[in-house]
Parts: C-alpha cells; sequence; structure tokens
C-alpha cells in the first residue's frame, strides 16, 4: 500500500522573540538560519499537495516574523490546503490577522504560558502577555476558528485549574492543554519541567471534570505527559505514515523532533524533490512499518497500535533511535524514564536563546 | 440532535472531496475520513435542510432501511457536535 502524507508541518523559520525554556526547537537552531525562499515555500506546498496531504500547519519558532506569511497562505490555499497558524500572537495585529484571513487561513492557534501575566511574562523571558490578550480578542471578534493552547509543565501545572478559568472568560471553544515533550530546549530542561506525579493526577482529574461540565461548550484537548504512561505515545502515527515536517532551510523530517537523532542523514528540499524524500528517503524509509522492530515490539500486540512509540526519545534517552521506545513499561531501558519522572528537580531552567 | 435541527458546519471545519472520490472533514489540527453515507450526509449540511431531510436523502441514495439510518445519521450528528464540528 503506497503511504499518503496528511499533514505538512511548515517551521517557517526558528527566529522568536520569546525564550520559553520548553521550547522543542533545537539548541543548534542557528544552523537554520538559511531560511526557504517564498518561492520555495511554495513549491513544498505544491508538492504536498499533489502528495496527498490535506491540512498545512505553519509554525516556527515564531512564523508571524516571516513577512511572507499571508502570501504562503495563499499558497497554501490555492492547493486546496486547509491552513493552520500555530502562533505565540505578539505580532498578530489588524493588518496581520486580516490579510491572513483574507489569503484563506481557516485556523488560528494562539498559545499563553500561564493565565496571569506576571508569571506567563517569567516563563516567556519577554513582556508579552498583554499583547498576546490583545491578539486573542482580536481573533475573537472574527469569524474564524480559535484555539487556545498552554503547555503545561512544572511551572505552571498547578495553574491548570486557573487555565481553564481564564478560558471559559475569553470565551474559548477550543482548548488545548499540552503537557511539555521532552525534545530541543524541553529535553535540556527537563529536570526543572518534569511535573511531579501529584500534578500528572490532579490534571486528569480537573481536565476529567472541565470536560464534564463544559461539553458542547469547549472542547478540550488534552496532551498526556511524555514519561507517566504505561505505553508510549504512537508517535505521529507511526514514522513516516501521515506526516511530515519542512524545517526552516528545507530539511524534510518524520517529526519536528527527528534532527535530534544524530545516526540519521535528512534530505532537503534543494536537493530533491519533496516526493522522492517521502517515499524513498533514507531517513523516512529506516522506521516505517514494523520490519525495523526489535524485541519487545516486533512480537508486541500494539506494535502497529503505538509504531514502536517515539524515535527520538529512544535515541535521546537509549541513545538508540530503534530500540522500544524507554517510556514503554516493556522496554529493558524503562528505568531511565521512572528515575527521570522521579527526579523532577528544583534547578532553575536554562532559557532558549535567541 | 433534533430531527427539525437544521445542522451547519462548525467555525474552521470543511468538507473535502479528493480526487480519488474519498471524503474528508477537515477539523483545526485534524481530518477525519468519512464512509459514503456520512459523505452524502454531510455534504447536504448547509443550515437550511433539517436533520429529518437529510436522513430521507440518505435512506433513498443507499435504500437502508429508514429507523436504522435515522439512529445511525443522528448518533453521528450528536458525536460531531459535541466536538462543535456541527452545530445543530
Amino acid at each position: 500500500m503506497t503511504l499518503r502524507p496528511l499533514s505538512l508541518l511548515c517551521e517557517l523559520t526558528y527566529r522568536c522573540n520569546l525564550q520559553c525554556p520548553y521550547c522543542y526547537n533545537p539548541l543548534d537552531y542557528p544552523r537554520y538560519r538559511d531560511e526557504l525562499s517564498t518561492a520555495q515555500w511554495s513549491g513544498v506546498l505544491e508538492s504536498a499537495a499533489a502528495l496527498g496531504v490535506v491540512q498545512a500547519h505553519f509554525s516556527g519558532g515564531e512564523p508571524t516574523l516571516r513577512r511572507d506569511l499571508a502570501e504562503l497562505v495563499r499558497a497554501a490555499s490555492r492547493a486546496e490546503l486547509y491552513t493552520n497558524l500555530i502562533t505565540q500572537g505578539t505580532f498578530l495585529d489588524d493588518a496581520l490577522l486580516d490579510s491572513l484571513l483574507e489569503s484563506g487561513l481557516d485556523h488560528v492557534q494562539i498559545s499563553i504560558q500561564a493565565p496571569e501575566a506576571g508569571a506567563a511574562d517569567r516563563i516567556a523571558g519577554a513582556v508579552v502577555h498583554e499583547r498576546k490578550l490583545e491578539a486573542l480578542a482580536r481573533v475573537r471578534r472574527r469569524d474564524v476558528a480559535l484555539t487556545l493552547n498552554c503547555v503545561l509543565h512544572r511551572r505552571n501545572h498547578d495553574a491548570l485549574g486557573a487555565v481553564i478559568a481564564f478560558a471559559e472568560r475569553h470565551g474559548i471553544e477550543r482548548l488545548e492543554l499540552a503537557n511539555v515533550q521532552f525534545y530541543g530546549w524541553a529535553f535540556r530542561n527537563r529536570a526543572a519541567l518534569m511535573p511531579t506525579l501529584a500534578q500528572v493526577r490532579e490534571a486528569e482529574r480537573l481536565v476529567a471534570a472541565a470536560r464534564e461540565r463544559l461539553r458542547g461548550t469547549m472542547e478540550i484537548v488534552y496532551v498526556l505527559p511524555d514519561y507517566f504512561g504505561e505505553y508510549p505515545k504512537p508517535c505521529m502515527n507511526g514514522w513516516g505514515r501521515e506526516f511530515l515536517t519542512v524545517t526552516p532551510n528545507g530539511t524534510v523530517l518524520p517529526c519536528p523532533a527527528a534532527s535530534s537523532i544524530a545516526s540519521l542523514r535528512f534530505d532537503n528540499v534543494r536537493d530533491r524533490a519533496l516526493e522522492d524524500i517521502w517515499r524513498n528517503g533514507d531517513a523516512f524509509e529506516r522506521y516505517r512499518g514494523t520490519a525495523w522492530m526489535p524485541e519487545p515490539c516486533r512480537s508486541c500486540d500494539r506494535r502497529e497500535v503505538d509504531w514502536g512509540g517515539c524515535r527520538c526519545q529512544a535515541f535521546l534517552l537509549a541513545g538508540d533511535a530503534a530500540a522500544t521506545d524507554p517510556a514503554c513499561a516493556l522496554s529493558p531501558d524503562h528505568g531511565i524514564v521512572t528515575a527521570l519522572r522521579n527526579g523532577a528537580g528544583e534547578a532553575e531552567p536554562v532559557a532558549r536563546r535567541a | 440532535m433534533r430531527p427539525d435541527a437544521r445542522p451547519k458546519l462548525g467555525k474552521g471545519v470543511k468538507l473535502r472531496r479528493d480526487r480519488d472520490g474519498g471524503v474528508m472533514l477537515l477539523v483545526p489540527e485534524g481530518a477525519l475520513v468519512l464512509n459514503s453515507s456520512a459523505a452524502v450526509a454531510l455534504e447536504l449540511v448547509d443550515g437550511e435542510r433539517s436533520l429529518s431531510q437529510i436522513v430521507e436523502a440518505v435512506v433513498q441514495q443507499f435504500e437502508v432501511e429508514p429507523s436504522r439510518a435515522r439512529a445511525d445519521i443522528t448518533d453521528l450528528f450528536d458525536r460531531l457536535s459535541e466536538r462543535r464540528f456541527v452545530r445543530g
């Protein structure tokens, strides 16, 4: 069967005016400064649509730092792609928002760091919370779908109830509460960001109660914490099965964190056609399907449920991208994860540097 | 959803028919692949037609038992409206 990618993540730039310590961008992001041109991105969008992709997500870094964002949204719309903007909102003024909507933008996701300015600005490393509130109000005044996102970690987990109340107060219809995923800067800062078991349990209770209470009014998407489940997440629904990521300089990845896997070499749209990379690229082929799996995955009933979990996590924690994800309780390396989970520390996180 | 409700697609929700004829409901950060009767039902959603008119159209097109079709389609619309993908 020919696999068809459904979703394209366009990481337009890794530049950002915030310094969130939970950023998943690679630590060596200045290497990606040689950004694709408008014409190259338009080509990526057209090739992705021809491959079967139906949704384009514009992210970063902060995608609104690209001055050609509206033009790229228009290129995606022309290719009949559903368009989604993932932004922290600090540059989303009336003029930009209107030009994006005129270009066919279908959905906006705005993130906050915490429900009140003091804590939010401390986490962001910049005074930006008020500007985000203005952006939220601006989006709500227009007839466009909006998701509010808040990344949860040890330092704001206890404010989860207040985040839900904030969303209610601001008339949010879709709320994404995403536990931090430990890649890039977040992996570097994992000891400082790891929630405690008590926080995770309390969050589950709060989310379940809020979902019940807000049924039909607000959809709450809760992204489970990485290291607390019995089984690993079915990362990207399987390597090279549905998702494509293109980084600012045109590198094509099976998942946004994959550049952390030092043992893989990734192709670039400047050198090779996107279709060829998707179908035949070494990095995509390496962990596609189930044939590459070691035990205990190979004979596991869940091998086509969680697809062996996350390759990046296997590389980062066990040192081998082909290992069973250590987040799985059946992994021989699971002790690494339990040690990290229990070792949530008081250390100060390192701010992402610009 | 009540039979006389006149559903429409939610904000940021789009129906898409592919070149190969497959139909998907595109929603914020996801895509749902629809079976053929769900696709026909959702293609009739326009804020004007009532749920019972939509059921009627599906019954005619697929020659299914009306009570079964009514239950299935109402269930589909209930699930979609809970996630605000359709509004009744």
